[in-house]
């Protein structure tokens, strides 16, 4: 085991923690913060296993987590600003994140091998509500569609490589997303124990 | 002794003013060609079915002028009156302009009286319970600087919210983008409005009309439930008179107090931005909770 695939494994550990913390936050802004650093310490993870075992294969997962940072820490600094112009160029950024997303989704789909391809669309239609949910407001939309999406990224972890022949496990890659799932689960084992405490809070006259 | 003033940002109907013997001063509203004052040369609902059925129109509002103002405050001031004028926001209109001028050119031909102008950042409901509150010092004999005094800490203690039945109108007048609009439009997003430090925006926004009331109610319930003896609640609405009364009689069970203040009808000033089927709500501390403002 070389340097950089120990220092991978630290960079996917900080990952866990950021995505873990980020899903016990019900402040949208915070949330980004959080979710965007943890996708920066993804993306980094990816690279520490691109220079330790070959680029080759860890390129399309470091342009999805490019993907993942750059959308996170834009739309913190759209809510962090919170005015009408940057909710609107918020929303733009968003319908291109969701035009590339469809464009690399498809891709990927037409790319699969046909006994998996269905796999692959629902990953597409998976990781699209994602993205939107994460938008919405409230705070039950990005968690309910995180958790299909994490379900669907671990899936993807064994079938796949199973119908292709590969029995190797990524087993950081399934703590990544077993900690999203874990988070949520523990935000609403919080929120069922919690006061509960209304969703718009109007000022004390 | 002294009389009270208000434009026509209180949102107060005819027979109100004429009850509380208040002087309204109106809004212009300017279609086009036409300019028409605001519950004098058309009504309230009129002008909303208008907008309704114009899609394409974004009516502009204007404030009373100077000369607006001289015309109700001279009679007073000859029949040996004080004045209060209050005034819708000073960031959402000139109104407090106009009248802040027409009291100075009025100063020098009545040196001996007093012409208080109160900015009360804020409007409509907002507006409306602050000028309430006046009315009942005025009733219970407070002196003008008095009055005023606590006006200017009650007008504090005022907060303003609404929430939208479409986005709509926030495009017609520029607040939003079009992207907002469609993806708002798309998703069914109502948007939370507040009046906050005079000036209007936007404090959340929610999916669907039941769930946007029932969680308002649930936010009302938690910022007012340790103060209720000690505040008034106003609630107004566009066009929404029913939705406005189930609000109301939802609120006075959640909140467990009966809301006195009439339903208003929100005026021009405010509800062409909010649009048809908005509702709004309003509360302020009572002027006997706020201590000694002297």
């Amino acid at each position: 085991m070389d340097t950089w695939f120990i220092i991978a494994q630290l960079l996917g550990l900080i990952t866990i923690g950021f995505e873990f913390t980020s899903y016990q936050i019900k402040d949208k802004t915070k949330y980004f913060l959080v979710t965007g650093i943890g996708s920066f310490f993804w993306m980094a993870m990816f690279v520490a296993i691109g220079i330790s075992t070959g680029m080759d294969t860890q390129f399309s997962l470091i342009v999805a987590a490019v993907y993942s940072t750059i959308r996170n820490l834009v739309f913190f600094g759209i809510f962090k600003k919170n005015t009408a112009q940057s909710k609107e160029l918020g929303l733009n950024f968003l319908l291109v994140m969701i035009v590339i997303a469809i464009v690399a989704g498809t891709a990927t789909v037409l790319n699969a091998p046909e006994q998996v391809r269905w796999l692959h669309i629902i990953g597409l239609v998976v990781a699209l509500g994602f993205v939107i949910g994460q938008y919405l407001p409230g705070v039950h939309y990005v968690r309910i569609a995180v958790v299909f999406y994490a379900v669907v990224v671990l899936l993807t972890q064994t079938p796949i490589n199973i119908l292709y022949g590969d029995f190797r496990w990524n087993i950081m890659g399934i703590l990544i997303e077993a900690a999203k799932i874990i988070s949520v689960v523990v935000f609403y084992i919080r929120y069922s124990t919690q006061p509960k405490t209304p969703q718009l809070v109007f000022a004390k006259p | 002794m002294y009389q009270v003033i208000s434009d026509g940002g209180c949102d107060f109907t005819k027979e109100e003013a004429k009850k509380h013997n208040i002087e309204v001063v109106p809004f212009y509203i300017t279609f086009e060609e036409e300019h028409l004052r605001e519950g004098i040369d058309i009504t309230r609902e009129d002008y909303f079915k208008r907008l309704l059925a114009d899609k394409g129109m974004f009516p502009k509002t204007a404030q009373p002028s100077p000369q607006d103002y001289i015309d109700v405050m001279k009679p007073h001031l000859e029949a040996g009156k004080d004045l209060i004028v209050l005034t819708i926001s000073s960031k959402l209109s000139g109104s407090y302009n106009s009248a802040t001028l027409a009291a100075g050119m009025l100063s020098e031909d009545f040196p001996n009286r007093a012409i208080k102008i109160i900015d009360t950042l804020s409007g409509s409901v907002g507006q409306g319970l602050i000028l309430r509150e006046i009315l009942r010092m005025q009733s219970a004999n407070y002196n003008l600087q008095k009055t005023v005094s606590y006006a200017e800490k009650i007008l504090k203690t005022t907060r303003v919210y609404f929430t939208l039945d479409t986005v709509e109108y926030l495009k017609r007048g520029g607040r939003i983008g079009p992207t907002t609009a469609l993806v708002g439009g798309i998703l069914g997003l109502r948007p939370i409005l507040q009046l906050e430090e005079g000036q209007i925006s936007q404090l959340d926004s929610v999916r669907g009309k039941k769930n946007a009331l029932k969680m308002i109610r649930e936010g009302i319930v938690a910022a007012l439930q340790d103060e209720k003896q000690n505040i008034n609640l106003s609630i107004g609405h566009v066009l929404s008179e029913d939705d406005a009364v189930n609000f109301k009689s939802s609120t006075e069970e959640s909140l467990g107090m009966e809301i006195s203040t009439p339903i208003t009808e929100v005026g021009a000033a405010i509800g062409t931005h909010a649009g048809p089927g908005a509702l709004a709500f309003a509360y302020c501390k009572k002027f006997e909770t706020i201590g000694d403002a002297a």
